[in-house]
């Protein structure tokens, strides 16, 4: 009690220094009641100290003012119940003061504890955001979580695109590493728990250190904390520093993410630049030879029948390959990312137009086109999906007789469009249903086998799906499109 | 001689397969390499058709466009490898009258070349009824007919049959109908021009997917057939 001697001492000196100011003030005027000066002094006593001083200035104040005031003046004696209830009154006094003013300063503690996490964390999250570089944030959390007393070490691993990165703290054993991943994975937490902001611990072995993991929205917190039962206020900024830990990941892989996104736009306009270049110089030799040999081929020539057969040969191989080298044009665009340009299109006049496309060489085929009139419009691009159409077309084509029938259809199913093709031609073995859409396969001799693939990938650029079935007369090409959000117009 | 062809085109192989097709269809061919040959040799040899490739060196395809213009009644089809849509469509709306995609065959360039200078003997014969197969429409008597059955159109719809048959078998692009039709306040809203499309045909009773007048021009707009 005595150790800390200046309170004890105030306390015996101020009653000492009011005993003198009631003698001087009793020497002019008789006044009574002046002991209530010694409540004020034994009233801030415990509010400044504490009991103990408190205590000490209403025994000081009793003795003095019992000796020099309370008749017998220049005794300890008391005479009566009125001098002992004033003592009793000085000694309550003394007592219930002393405990208000404890709580007071226990409860003031607390606030300040509190505003100074507060007023910490506040600051560390405005430098925090404030830093450019998220890593350097990072640091900074780090380092003011490990300060935490039940804190032994601190760790931030970043699970970017399915790679893990750790970046604060002690570096992770592998076998940490992997159960980082894990937590992360399953989003559950190891050892740890969080729970209406606070930090609790789960399975705490009171004699060694735990390391648990805790799952963000974008990495993994790995906190070593060696306390048995750690203070609740550090746990609490402990959490609030995990919850700004989780903010500044996620800002950090936003970042990484705008930074891949430019990566891939430079890309993409790079493989753009190259496929406009590359289809130049590969689609001009074949424009002079196409130019070249249909004019000799043309009767006005001159050429005999041999020679014209043969120049019509080259010519269709060489508009072979010109659509070879389309596709493989196409497919390699739609790969690098095409923009689709939709808009609300009739299924109808797409087919239509496909249809007139390929006039020639659907003269002698019966098209029959099944679509009602009263079919909602879709939202495509119309030159991606005519592409689509003229492709299974082409490939109806290829397969049905030239006397045979190519059907196409197209009818609403819930908010889709459901479009199909079917040709006469042999079914398609089930193993190979699935693999007609991969680049490179095909049944035709005379295909490039980018045709369906090329379908496959345009039509799920736009949301759909596409399958081929057995039907009895032959196999049948269905995919769906996305329906127009607009109304028809009146 | 059935029509003068300027052919513009960098690449002399191309010049000289094209010199020797069309030659065996009785047109008189003059080939050059550049836009500025090009604008020269328009303004002197006075061809009827210039075929121009988009892709030529120095004074490209659009720049050539826009000087020919007001040197040279003459007909142009661009050509070009791989265009994109929106090139068709500035070549249209720069006056073009038909583009067409490298290759193709000397067929179809003859035919090409031989619906331009259709139009164009069209155009001062004044004929001011336009017809296409069944399809009558009487320009002085703003009458529209299939197999002599009269259709009656709203004046938008007619508006838009109009411009496409002013302009019989030359692509229109959405753009061109859009501000003929309806007012520079319009372009844009390329669904318009499809539903007014959509309801003519409905009116001619023709059949969208396999339409016999007004024809589809994917990616740039509309062309009725003649």
């Amino acid at each position: 009690m005595l150790k800390r001697p200046i309170p004890y001492a105030v306390a015996i000196g101020g009653s000492i220094a009011i005993t003198a100011v009631i003698g001087l003030i009793t020497s002019r005027a008789a006044i009574s009641g002046l002991s209530a000066f010694y409540l004020l002094l034994v009233l801030w006593l415990g509010a400044r100290w504490g009991r103990g001083p408190a205590l000490a200035g209403s025994l000081a104040a009793f003795l003095l003012y019992d000796y020099f005031f309370v008749p017998p003046v220049g005794t300890f004696s008391v005479r009566g119940p009125a001098e002992l209830l004033e003592l009793a009154v000085l000694l309550a006094v003394a007592l219930v003061t002393s405990q208000l003013a404890a709580s007071l300063r226990r409860a003031h503690a607390i606030a300040e504890a509190v505003a100074s996490d507060s007023r910490a964390l506040y600051e560390l999250a405005i430098a925090a955001l404030r830093t450019p570089q998220v890593t350097a944030a990072l640091a900074m959390l780090s380092g003011r979580a490990a300060q935490l007393a039940c804190v032994g070490r601190f760790a931030l691993v970043a699970m970017d695109f399915g790679q893990v990165t750790p970046l604060e703290g002690a570096p992770l054993s592998a076998d940490e590493e992997r159960q980082a991943v894990w937590c992360y994975e399953n989003g559950r937490p190891v050892g740890i728990a969080i729970a209406d902001g606070a930090i609790k611990l789960v399975r705490t072995h009171p004699e060694s250190e735990t390391t648990a993991f805790l799952p963000l929205a974008s990495g993994v917190a790995v906190i070593g904390i060696h306390a048995a039962t750690p203070d609740p206020a550090e746990l609490r900024m402990l959490a609030a520093l995990v919850g700004l830990a989780d903010l500044l990941l996620d800002r950090r892989r936003a970042s990484l993410e705008a930074e891949r996104a430019r990566g891939f736009e430079a890309s993409d306009r790079l493989k753009a630049a190259i496929l406009s270049s590359l289809s130049h110089e590969l689609k001009s030799p074949i424009a002079s030879l196409r130019a070249g040999l249909t004019a000799l081929s043309s009767p006005q020539a001159g050429l005999q029948t041999e020679q014209r057969e043969l120049t019509v040969d080259m010519d269709r191989q060489a508009a072979r390959l010109d659509r070879m080298v389309g596709d493989m044009l196409a497919l390699s665009r739609l790969e690098a990312g095409v923009e689709l340009e939709t808009e609300p299109h009739s299924y109808a006049d797409l087919v239509g137009a496909s249809l007139r496309q390929l006039r020639a060489e659907l003269k002698t085929r019966d098209v029959q086109v099944h679509i009602g009139p009263d079919l909602p419009p879709v939202e495509v691009d119309e030159l991606q999906v005519g592409r689509v159409i003229t492709n299974l077309l082409e490939n109806a084509i290829e397969w049905t007789p030239p006397a045979g029938v190519v059907e196409l259809g197209a009818a609403a199913r819930a908010d889709q469009l459901e479009a199909w093709v079917e040709n006469e031609g042999p079914p398609i073995a089930p193993a190979d249903l699935e693999r007609v859409f991969d680049t490179f396969w095909t049944r035709r001799a005379q295909g490039s086998g980018l045709g369906l693939a090329i379908c496959k990938r345009v039509v799920e650029a736009h949301g759909g799906s596409i399958r081929v079935e057995n039907r009895r007369r032959g196999p049948r090409f269905i995919f769906t499109l996305p329906m127009a959000r607009v109304a028809a117009q009146k | 001689m059935s029509g003068r062809v300027l052919v513009v085109d960098d690449e002399v192989e191309m010049q000289r397969a094209l010199r020797a097709g069309l030659g065996y269809h009785d047109f008189d061919v003059h080939a050059v390499g550049s836009g500025e040959e090009a604008v020269r040799e328009a303004a002197s040899w006075r061809p009827d058709v210039i075929l121009l490739d988009l892709g030529l060196p120095g004074m490209d395809g659009f720049a050539t466009l826009k000087a020919l213009r007001p040197t040279t009644r003459a007909g142009v089809i661009v050509v070009s490898v791989m265009p994109g849509e929106k090139d068709k469509v500035r070549a249209l709306d720069a006056g073009a009258d038909d583009y067409l995609v490298k290759p193709f065959g000397t067929e179809e360039l003859v035919a090409r070349i031989r619906a331009v200078l259709r139009r164009q003997a069209d155009v001062p014969s004044g004929e001011p009824v336009v017809r296409c197969g069944d399809l009558e429409i009487d320009l002085a008597r703003r009458t529209v007919s299939v197999k002599q059955r009269v259709v009656r159109l709203t004046p938008t719809e007619y508006e838009l049959l109009r411009y496409l048959a002013l302009h019989a078998g030359k692509p229109v692009t959405h753009t061109t109908l859009l501000r003929q039709v309806w007012g520079d306040y319009a372009v844009g809203d390329k669904y318009n021009t499809r539903y007014v499309v959509a309801q003519i045909r409905k009116k001619l009773g023709d059949d969208p997917a396999n339409p016999q007048y007004i024809i589809n021009e994917p990616g740039v707009g509309y062309r009725l057939d003649a």
